[in-house]
């Protein structure tokens, strides 16, 4: 990295992200108990503990995560588990209201 | 199949605090229930010790028998009523439970009590299991090694893109689940242990009696109770009554099962909101420790903990834990049974006693003399390190000092999730420097609350105008879910921030402060994360 300028927001991110108390911070965040440490690109952090390389607003890309299984734990797959999810929002950036919850503590 | 979006009792009725509720007749018996439920996938296998195909090759608590029923329900198609499912979970749980050793390290999973970062977690097992999950989440289950294989053929078959992910597509992931993880999983959880067998065999207290009981309500503050707890046909009736520490009353009934003779659910409603208790009782049913939240915002919750009425006199705490040399502060000792001699410990003179009565004794004392923690004794009853006795406040400790809050609301489906922050006081102890191990805990103390953006990023982001507000009570609430167009790219109202607590003390403010992520919602709600 000696020789390199990062010249965007991402590559500084990637920069900062090298120095190890840095590291350590962004490893004790994505084990926070209900954070996925699947960092790509990240659910709640990405992998250099922020938000910038996160998929934003989620809405728009939100079947990339449910269709492919990518964070089941806190997105419902459509894989396997929850093929319906979704159905009848297809636009989810303008009818996200309608995303259903997964309520797997009831009795 | 039956999968749904939602579980067909969803909201309605909630986790194990429903399981609680009393049946009207004795419950069926756990084998015959498995009989008639059960057996159309699974099969038996003449083994009286292990009578049932993977069933019996299991011990897990009794949320974790219920998420297991509630998967078989919801991906197996299984069918089952409510009242057999209760009886079920109290079976499994009662005969393949974990014994009190085997879960004292992950009660916080148990408690609902997730703002921490997990310890310990060996780094494999961290990266193979504990990266969608909790550790504490498998650290919880005892397994044959055959079986732990065959949840990770589980995992293969319902999360098939589980070997892509990152810190996976990197390895032969199958293989080492299979032939290391699940191998050394056997070994770390095995199915067969002494501690539970000797828990198994051992007498389990009857818990039936007084309780006097301490806890925290956030937004209402500490309370001091009594909770009687009566015999039902499935475990306990509860009342409980008693006050917060600015006098306000407060009263509840509910039910309580216990399981695996030590494991403490309540359902209670207290002045009308809807609480749950997960306690673990000790060994010889004297105490029982754990926490209270509310049913439907598991955040929102605090310590509790409980101390049976034996008729013996007894001190349980004293109320604040903390006094400053040379001020004078009214203190509650908490207790049952009080009657005597009072002494709040070396240096430290009762100049009134307010009130008091058998449960508490309410006094204006002053400290003087060095500082360090005091024993406190009324009568021939007393308890160490009760009282901190400081000179000044050194550091505060914000805690959660790791945090994770969720934006909902807004009309979308999922609540926002709150965290709900406490301050605590340390002195530097007697080598004068905060931050060591000498350092003097005083306790819980009231605080200022604000919030701040994280870093550089965060404040050019302008997180904390987005990500959501902490009021006085140290509550945390983020913002509203749904693409923010004010933001950049419309970004959610995530952000990160750090939380800061300031307390005043002797003229001076002293700060801490706590890590905050605000992300996105989590649209699976499990039992146990």
């Amino acid at each position: 990295m000696k020789h390199l300028k990062s010249l965007n927001k991402k590559a500084k991110l990637i920069n900062q992200a090298v120095s190890p108390e840095e590291v350590e911070d962004v490893v004790a965040m994505q084990t926070v108990v209900g954070c996925t440490a699947t960092t790509d690109p990240g659910w709640e952090l990405d992998p250099f503990g922020g938000l910038g390389s996160l998929c934003q607003p989620m809405e728009s890309d939100i079947y990339g995560c449910a269709d492919a299984c990518w964070w089941p734990a806190q997105v419902p797959d459509t894989a396997n588990t929850y093929p319906d999810w979704g159905d009848g929002v297809a636009k989810a950036d303008k009818d996200w209201r309608k995303l259903e919850g997964i309520f797997e503590d009831g009795e | 199949m039956q999968n749904k979006k939602r579980m067909p009792l969803a909201r309605t009725a909630l986790a194990l605090a429903v399981l609680a509720a009393p049946a009207l007749a004795a419950e069926p018996d756990g084998e015959t229930i498995i009989r008639n439920n059960c057996l159309a996938c699974h099969s038996e296998t003449g083994d009286a010790e292990a009578p049932f195909s993977r069933i019996s090759e299991q011990r897990k608590t009794p949320e974790g028998w219920l998420m297991t029923i509630n998967r078989m329900q919801e991906l197996r198609g299984a069918q089952i009523s409510t009242e057999d499912k209760r009886a079920l979970v109290q079976y499994l749980a009662d005969n393949q439970g974990l014994a009190p050793q085997e879960s004292e390290s992950y009660r916080y999973l148990l408690e609902q009590d997730t703002n921490l970062v997990e310890t310990g977690v060996e780094e494999g097992l961290g990266q193979m299991c504990a990266r969608c999950h909790s550790a504490a989440r498998f650290s919880l289950q005892r397994r044959t090694e055959d079986e732990w294989k065959r949840l990770v053929e589980f995992h293969m078959g319902q999360f098939p893109t589980i070997e892509l992910h990152s810190l996976a597509r990197d390895r032969a992931w199958y293989e080492i689940a299979s032939n290391e993880t699940a191998v050394e999983l056997g070994q770390k959880f095995p199915l067969i242990t002494p501690e539970w067998n000797s828990w198994k065999a051992a007498p389990k207290a009857d818990l039936t009696g007084r309780w006097r009981v301490l806890g925290y309500v956030p937004g209402k503050g500490e309370f001091t109770a009594w909770m009687n707890a009566s015999k039902s046909e499935t475990g306990y009736q509860l009342q409980l009554e008693g006050q917060y520490t600015d006098g306000t009353q407060l009263a509840g009934r509910g039910t309580a099962r216990v399981y695996t003779g030590y494991e403490w659910r309540a359902s209670i409603e207290i002045d009308g909101v809807k609480m749950r208790q997960v306690m673990a009782a000790n060994d010889e049913g004297s105490a029982m420790e754990g926490r209270m939240f509310s049913t439907e915002a598991r955040e929102i919750g605090g310590e509790l903990m409980a101390v049976r009425d034996r008729g013996e006199a007894e001190v349980v705490a004293v109320m604040p834990s903390h006094l400053r040399l040379g001020e004078s502060a009214e203190l509650t000792i908490v207790g049952q049974h009080l009657d005597g001699d009072v002494s709040l410990g070396e240096g430290v003179e009762i100049e009134k006693v307010i009130e008091r009565d058998g449960d508490s004794i309410r006094v204006l004392a002053k400290a003087s003399g060095s500082a360090g923690a005091r024993t406190v004794s009324v009568g021939d009853a007393s308890r160490d390190q009760a009282l901190a006795v400081y000179d000044s406040l050194a550091r505060v400790e914000v805690s959660p000092a790791n945090a994770l809050s969720r934006i909902g609301g807004n009309g979308g489906e999922m609540a926002k999730m709150r965290t709900v922050y406490r301050a605590v006081g340390y002195a530097a102890g007697a080598d004068g420097e905060a931050g060591t191990d000498d350092d003097l805990r005083l306790g819980y103390m009231p605080a200022t609350w604000s919030i701040a953006p994280a870093d550089e990023v965060a404040a050019h982001d302008k997180d904390e105008k987005y990500a959501g507000m902490i009021d006085a009570a140290g509550i945390f609430t983020p913002g509203d879910a749904g693409p923010n167009p004010e933001r950049k790219m419309s970004a959610n109202n995530v952000g990160r921030l750090k939380v800061v607590a300031s307390v005043s003390d002797g003229g001076s403010e002293v700060s801490g402060e706590g890590s905050l992520l605000v992300a996105p919602q989590d649209f699976v709600r499990r039992v146990l994360d």
